[in-house]
């Protein structure tokens, strides 16, 4: 009786993992066998084996764009934590109807794609943009300052695409919290600030964590702000697998690429299992 | 069931890696003579399928690429639907076509190279020219060329040079060549577009050496002096960026033929620069698959659109060089400079061609090389 219930239920499974074999698993495989082949002189590939594409990331050009990933990865990830923390910490000590509210405000604007929100800080930041007129009316520039196309204005737009992320996992998990715990904290002495530190901060740290995660690694791969905000000057991996994929025709290379990019990424994600001792990406899943 | 499971897991991953391999056999075929077979014996299929003329057209190209009103009358006169389908780059478009087995798209309209490279897969058709009695509108300049020499394949539709257009206002030297771009008192000030073929091109062109050398020291010599260039570029973009020259946001900018068209309407201050050093060169061609399943319609349309009146409308709109002479006379004053060859023209110029896998490589290195240097 127990058995065939089983049964059911792995049947029922059955639609998921089909669907994680054709479109994950499948793709994946395909993608690590293509980054082992060859290229053919002007289209598609041969299909005789090479380590050259793995070799080919060794030359100082490509590891400098992984290196240029990884730093605007963590300038823009340190960015969000340090507004994103508070703002969650906060949003959930407010009253049920100002949380409502104030999730209500964060949702909207996901409601317009991301890339026009994108072109909405070409407006503000570009020559004579809002940005310009607004410091030129209060008398602080004289002239309009070049901000578009420069690296803080991609840094800001990473941060303003990724802060939602960190602040619903801050939030998730600061909303669970025990407060009556830190009352007891402070109850037997601790200060404010030990207080946060010993108890606060490390009840919290699963959200603050998954919030890194669901930052940093989505921050690898978005490379079209990098495109539009920075005017295409900062080299991105991700960048660098669309060029050489659409433009240099040689996939096998894009492919080692993503394949690398991949191993990293799992490497963040371990990483992050270990630290924090969650084995999902708290609030999320 | 983990059993059951791992088995399905192994079935799956051996169905993958032999999807890949037929994948990259199919890849890697380029033997013409089978291509050749294949083109002809479709071709036969089509001309007797298609006894009562079809009333569908599938056109795949980019977008914005004819005026509505040219679709739409072309719809009434014939009775065929067409169905536009767009891309958004050539390679796009190749690996589609491949896929579909050069089936799917009865009309593409492309880049040159990329034509060349579908000829050579046995993608295209080969063009009963009876079918095309206005054939002979289009302007020789543009026929007879690389991807194409006899012209058996391809119907030209615009053609676009690399040019660099300046505002006078915002630039302190007078531009007549590539050489001028690196002037130090350019920094920060130019704007390019990702081609990187055109980009390296012109350190190539100020070293004076062809756009397609194959010598890969050549090549990394044009990295050096692309180097050079990066402190005075402010933008890298495809997309729009007559709108950074013409709001101001940089002085001076290498752009395609229809960019250069759009800021000349814009601002008519702006100044035009055929570089001195020679002349970039690109044609766009239309083809019809080697398995059009309406190659009849594809015939009709290319017809239809080399009507020199119907011409001049596709050009005034597209904004590209008019390909077809007899359109000349139709185009409206206000833009016949910006479609028609200065007559000024001296004819050097070279197309950009495919070229061997190894110099390629060392093109996108020594892109890459200098894209991160602009960020610096």
């Amino acid at each position: 009786m127990k058995r065939a219930k089983f049964k059911k239920e792995a049947l029922m499974l059955l639609p998921l993992y089909l669907f994680t074999l054709v479109f994950i698993v499948g793709p994946l495989v395909y993608m690590v066998i293509l980054s082992f082949l060859q290229r053919a002189e002007t289209w598609g590939v041969t299909s005789e084996f090479t380590l050259k594409n793995y070799l080919d990331i060794l030359e100082p050009v490509y590891l400098q764009t992984f290196a240029e990933s990884f730093k605007l990865a963590i300038i823009s990830t340190v960015l969000i934590m340090l507004i994103g923390y508070p703002f969650g910490y906060f949003m959930a000590k407010l009253t049920a109807k100002w949380k409502k509210r104030t999730m209500m405000l964060l949702m909207i604007p996901f409601w317009t794609s991301s890339l026009i929100r994108l072109y909405g800080w070409i407006i503000i930041f570009r020559a004579n943009g809002v940005f310009d007129k607004m410091l030129m009316g209060l008398g602080i520039t004289d002239a309009p300052l070049k901000l578009l196309y420069t690296y803080p204005a991609v840094v800001v737009g990473m941060v303003y695409a990724l802060l939602p992320f960190m602040i619903f996992s801050v939030y998730s998990s600061a909303e669970k919290l025990d407060w009556s715990l830190i009352e007891a904290a402070r109850d037997l002495g601790a200060s404010r600030i030990r207080a946060f530190l010993t108890v606060t901060l490390k009840l919290t740290l699963p959200g603050l964590l998954s919030g890194v995660i669901l930052s940093f690694i989505p921050s690898m791969g978005l490379f079209f702000i990098a495109d539009i905000l920075g005017g295409n000057k900062v080299v991105l991996v991700g960048s660098l697998i669309q060029n050489q994929l659409m433009k240099a025709h040689n996939w096998p290379f894009a492919a080692a690429l993503a394949v690398i990019l991949t191993i990293l990424t799992s490497v963040m994600i371990a990483l992050y299992r270990k630290l924090s001792g969650v084995k999902d990406l708290e609030g999320i899943v | 069931m983990r059993k059951v499971l791992a088995s399905i897991l192994a079935l799956a991953l051996l169905v993958a890696s032999l999807a890949a391999c037929g994948n990259g056999e199919t890849g890697s075929t380029t033997d013409p003579s089978g291509a050749a077979d294949n083109t002809s014996a479709s071709a036969d299929e089509t001309s007797t399928g298609d006894a009562e003329g079809s009333t569908e057209l599938v056109l795949y190209t980019w977008e914005s690429m004819f005026p509505q009103e040219v679709l739409d009358a072309f719809e009434a006169d014939t009775g065929i639907r067409v169905n536009y389908v767009n891309f958004d780059t050539d390679e796009t478009m190749l690996a589609k076509l491949e896929a579909a087995e050069g089936g799917d798209y009865d009309l593409v309209i492309a880049d040159d190279y990329i034509i060349e490279t579908a000829i050579a897969e046995g993608l295209v058709t080969e063009l009963d020219k009876t079918q095309l009695p206005s054939i002979g509108n289009v302007n020789p300049i543009y026929q007879g060329q690389f991807f194409d020499p006899e012209d058996k394949y391809t119907v030209p539709y615009g053609a676009g040079v690399q040019t660099i257009v300046y505002d006078p206002n915002a630039v302190d030297i007078e531009i007549t060549g590539y050489a001028d771009l690196w002037d130090p008192s350019l920094a920060s000030n130019i704007g390019i577009t990702s081609n990187f073929r055109v980009m390296n091109g012109m350190a190539l062109k100020v070293m004076g050496e062809s756009y397609n050398t194959e010598d890969v020291a050549v090549i990394e010599e044009a990295g050096k002096k692309m180097l050079e260039l990066a402190p005075n570029i402010r933008l890298i973009k495809d997309d729009n960026i007559q709108d950074d020259l013409i709001s101001g946001e940089i002085g001076a900018a290498v752009m395609y033929t229809s960019q250069v068209t759009m800021a000349m309407l814009a601002n008519p201050e702006l100044k035009v620069v055929y570089p001195t050093e020679g002349i970039g060169f690109g044609i766009m061609g239309m083809f019809i698959p080697s398995n059009a399943p309406h190659s009849d319609a594809a015939y009709k349309f290319i017809e239809y659109i080399l009507d020199p009146e119907t011409a001049a409308q596709c050009f005034e709109y597209l904004g590209y060089y008019c390909t077809n002479s007899a359109a000349e006379a139709y185009i409206n004053e206000e833009y016949k400079s910006f479609l028609t060859l200065p007559e000024d023209f001296t004819g050097d110029t070279e197309m950009i061609q495919n070229i061997s896998a190894e110099a390629e490589e060392a093109h996108t290195k020594i892109w890459t090389e200098f894209q991160a240097a602009t960020g610096n």
